[in-house]
């Protein structure tokens, strides 16, 4: 084995290995949060980071063949994939979870929310403003 | 040959911590009070299994077991979607039922 072949056995493993941590925190952080679109935060980044940086260490473990274009294909696709199924499952439970308000704050019109956001704002600057000449 | 035992530890040893995050997953698919918690441990369980599948496709040397973990990956997102469509469907049945119910029941009360 030459110099090449072993900085390519460093640099992959360092990926997978990345990958796994990755893998382990998404499991850590489903079984860590109380309620399912808290775990959906944790179950999305295994599904884009933690399978492509655990597949771009096989690729450079490959080399350059038709094994690494398809790699990389499924990459692409679950880059693609993974935010629409989040999405349709939290639809799924804004759908059919009855006390949805005991978890979340719910606004019937999004004016209201930017009513809110606006009057946030204003409140802070206000304070930083009265907090400036102490 | 001796490129062979550098890469068969690394490969056995991520097949060993994937099957046991694996079987964390399931857990998590039978304990999940909702039944989104139980689709998403499925989704979860099925990106542990393409990684597993690409490592394999690199140990045993055939390229083609890549072509399987990219069906498996558009096969697992159809199911999520599919099975939450259902799930939505089935719900607003029942709710509609209900309120047939009981709106077949104030009208004979009136």
């Amino acid at each position: 084995m030459n110099a090449v072949e072993w900085i390519r056995l460093i640099v992959g493993s360092i990926f997978l290995a990345i990958g796994m941590v990755i893998l382990f925190t998404e499991l850590f952080g489903v079984f860590h949060f109380k309620y399912v679109l808290n775990r959906m935060h944790a179950a999305a980044m295994g599904d884009t980071l933690g399978i492509g940086s655990c597949l771009i260490g096989l690729m450079i473990f490959s080399g350059l063949n038709f094994t690494t274009l398809k790699m990389f294909l499924v990459i692409v696709f679950l880059w693609f994939a993974s935010p629409v199924s989040s999405h349709v499952l939290s639809r799924l439970e804004a759908a059919t979870n009855e006390n949805l308000d005991s978890h979340c704050e719910i606004y019937e019109d999004v004016e209201i929310l930017e009513r809110e956001l606006a009057a946030n704002r204003e409140s802070v600057s206000i304070q930083e403003k009265e907090e400036k000449p102490l | 040959m001796e490129k062979e035992l550098l890469y068969h530890p690394i490969f056995i040893t991520l097949l060993i911590m994937l099957s046991f995050m694996l079987l964390v997953c399931l857990i998590r698919a039978v304990k999940g009070p909702r039944v989104a918690d139980r689709l998403m441990a499925v989704n979860m369980m099925g990106t542990m299994v393409m990684v597993m599948i690409s490592v394999l496709a690199l140990l045993l040397n055939e390229g083609y077991l890549v072509d399987i973990c990219l069906i498996y990956a558009m096969i697992s997102f159809l199911a999520v979607v599919v099975l939450s469509k259902v799930y939505i469907g089935i719900y607003e049945e029942r709710q509609h039922n209900l309120k047939n119910k009981e709106g077949g029941d104030t009208d004979e009360r009136s």
